[in-house]
């Protein structure tokens, strides 16, 4: 039997065990986000669409796969939605400034050798591709941010209907602080781990710190770890001000329709 | 202005001191990295001028379009025995990039300066690759300020965290490279228990919470490391394409368990706290709080973080990949090839993390019920 095979088959064992018909959503929902996945590399091979356009619309509906599949469709998961939409746009910018300079798009030298039975002008547009990568290695962690402070902010304006905007907004702040240490791990040990054959290759081959920063690859790396921790920083007060003004707003007319 | 100076007199002395050093650090670092050539023994040249000799068009034998440029640089020699002196260089690139870019002027270039030349006034020489550290930093900086301005105190004590998971890593990796007759996986599961008590304590300071984090935590990791090798031997590894592994040095396989085991670490990590701290919570709210209630509450919330847990490791392992299988699309490879050269290990890692992930969710739960029992026999 295939490895994957096996673990997937495991892993939807488990969710359905632990998760119910919720694990068999969050099971279906990894295969849906694959499909999007690949359909969105299959439309940045063609050359004349800006995978710009691709990127944005492909986290869109990954952060409706994730928010409305998974869980349904109200307002923690639209207020999430739409905070998780504006941060990707602003840490896009953020990226784009970032891979247009630092020059960090396409195949390092260590790779390049193992390449050369491809052709490398293939028309599509690298730099833009490098920071598609980006964002899309950190739609995930900024999906997840946005879920873990809209659905607590809920429960609060829930119990206490009264609340203002202002210490909506203020708790909505320090529930983000509090899981931030986390979810900058949760990134941080994901790439490490993915990195950690590159790593032990620079340390075998003694490369000096100057090489190493200035190498491709690795500061491609690193950049997409401090991008990926901006953006899950950034979510925090986002989606904060969003929820709380959603949600007062939303009490107030029910005030004024009574 | 008075506003200002009167939140700065609100803020403290302690505030204000720990703002200044954060500037302080943040413009001698950058002053730094846009004067350091002279720390660096390759030599460094500054573009001052280019300009587009010519322009072919390209039809590659996959009949992708392309197109090629030659680009002359001028460019002064910012360190070394030629500090100041001009040098010409030329440069090819293609529009798409995967290899090569345009140069503009008072971009750092690495060169190489040909020795026939020396001795004229004029050098020639060739581009080795392009100095980066600059942009790196300046990223980390945004990053560092971002976690101050939105985490406060919590952003540092991440980045503090961060910052000594980094370096504990490094130490790992060179004591493994040192003692070669230590396995790879041995040594990370002994920095796997460091990172994980010293990142849970330092967020969560020493209390039954935490340490309830930390054994689910390390369980979780090592159940699901159980769990990926048994399935490995099982099925003596059919369908792992190890050959799409780059830069390997050492045995591959053990490179790619601990691999593994790092990676779902954060995630799993995650679990254990957010489970921990909401049981401990409930606890806390109502000492009376049945074990069964406790139990029902503590699923729900697994439930809920599960999902988008799985979807965080999934994404981030998978989209390193897009560019290398745009490559073999773009030259005719079929798409099962590619995605199995490609994504094999990637999605074996994912589907690992995920196991470790859901796993975590009733250990941790049992755990802090275990803990809140011991607590209440007290």
């Amino acid at each position: 039997m295939n490895v994957l095979v096996l673990l997937a088959f495991i892993l939807f064992i488990l969710m359905i065990l632990i998760g119910g018909k919720k694990g068999a959503r969050s099971f279906f929902a990894l295969f849906l986000n694959f499909g999007v996945l690949l359909f969105t590399i299959i439309f940045m091979t063609n050359p004349y669409i800006d995978p710009y356009i691709v990127t944005l619309i492909a986290c869109t509906v990954i952060s409706y796969i994730n928010l409305f599949f998974i869980n349904e469709v109200n307002s923690t998961t639209k207020t999430a939605f739409i905070s998780t939409i504006i941060t990707i746009v602003i840490v896009l910018f953020f990226i784009v400034i970032v891979t247009e300079n630092a020059m960090i798009q396409g195949f390092g030298e260590e790779e390049i050798e193992e390449l050369s039975v491809f052709s490398l002008y293939i028309g599509v547009d690298f730099v833009k591709i490098g920071a598609s990568v980006i964002i899309m290695s950190t739609i995930g962690a900024i999906i997840d941010t946005a879920m873990a402070i809209a659905s607590p902010m809920r429960e609060m304006h829930h119990h206490h209907p009264s609340i203002s905007k202002k210490e909506l907004f203020t708790f909505g702040l320090s529930i983000g602080r509090d899981i931030l240490g986390t979810s900058t791990n949760t990134l941080f040990f994901a790439f490490f781990g993915g990195y950690l054959a590159l790593l032990i290759w620079f340390k075998d081959l003694s490369y000096s710190v100057g090489e190493i920063v200035n190498s491709k690859i690795f500061s491609a790396e690193m950049i997409t770890i401090f991008c990926a921790g901006t953006g899950v920083a950034l979510i925090i007060p986002i989606t904060a001000l969003i929820t709380a003004y959603f949600l007062v707003k939303k009490g107030e007319n029910k005030e004024k329709a009574i | 202005m008075n506003v200002i100076v009167n939140k700065f007199k609100k803020m403290g002395y302690k505030h204000v001191s720990l703002y200044a050093v954060i500037a302080l650090c943040f413009v001698l670092s950058v002053i730094f990295v846009h004067h350091n050539y002279s720390f660096y023994e390759r030599p460094i040249a500054k573009v001052i001028k280019t300009n587009l000799e010519n322009t072919t068009e390209l039809n590659d034998m996959y009949q992708n379009e392309d197109r090629l440029f030659t680009q002359s640089i001028i460019a002064e020699i910012q360190n070394g025995e030629e500090k100041g002196k001009l040098i010409h260089l030329k440069n090819e690139y293609s529009s798409s990039g995967a290899f090569d870019q345009e140069y503009r002027v008072g971009n750092d270039l690495f060169v190489s300066i040909d020795t026939k030349t020396k001795e004229n006034s004029e050098l020639t020489g060739t581009i080795k690759d392009v100095k980066r550290d600059k942009f790196v930093l300046i990223v980390a900086w945004v990053f560092i300020l971002t976690l101050l301005i939105v985490g406060k105190k919590q952003g540092l004590l991440s980045i503090i965290s961060l910052a000594v998971n980094a370096i504990l890593l490094s130490y790992a990796l060179d004591f493994y490279l040192n003692t070669s007759n230590i396995g790879l996986v041995l040594i990370c599961s002994i920095s796997i228990i460091l990172f994980t008590v010293f990142s849970l304590l330092l967020v969560n300071g020493f209390n039954e919470k935490t340490y309830a984090a930390v054994i689910a935590t390390l369980l979780g990791t090592f159940l699901s490391l159980l769990i990926a090798y048994l399935v490995m031997w099982l099925t003596s590894e059919k369908g792992l394409r190890y050959e799409e592994m780059q830069f390997i040095t050492r045995p591959y396989k053990m490179v790619f368990l601990a691999g593994l085991f790092i990676g779902s670490l954060g995630a799993v990590m995650d679990i254990a706290i957010t489970m921990s701290s909401s049981i401990f919570g409930l606890y806390e709210k109502n000492n009376h709080i049945s074990v069964k209630a406790l139990k029902t509450s503590g699923l729900e919330i697994g439930k809920d973080i599960m999902g988008t847990m799985t979807n965080i490791l999934f994404f981030a392992y998978i989209s390193g990949s897009i560019p290398m299988i745009i490559l073999y699309l773009k030259n005719d490879s079929a798409l099962g090839f590619t995605l199995s050269m490609n994504l094999t290990l990637e999605l074996a890692r994912a589907l690992a993390g995920g196991i470790g992930i859901v796993l975590t969710i009733p250990i941790g739960l049992y755990v802090s019920i275990f803990f809140i029992n011991r607590k209440r026999e007290r």
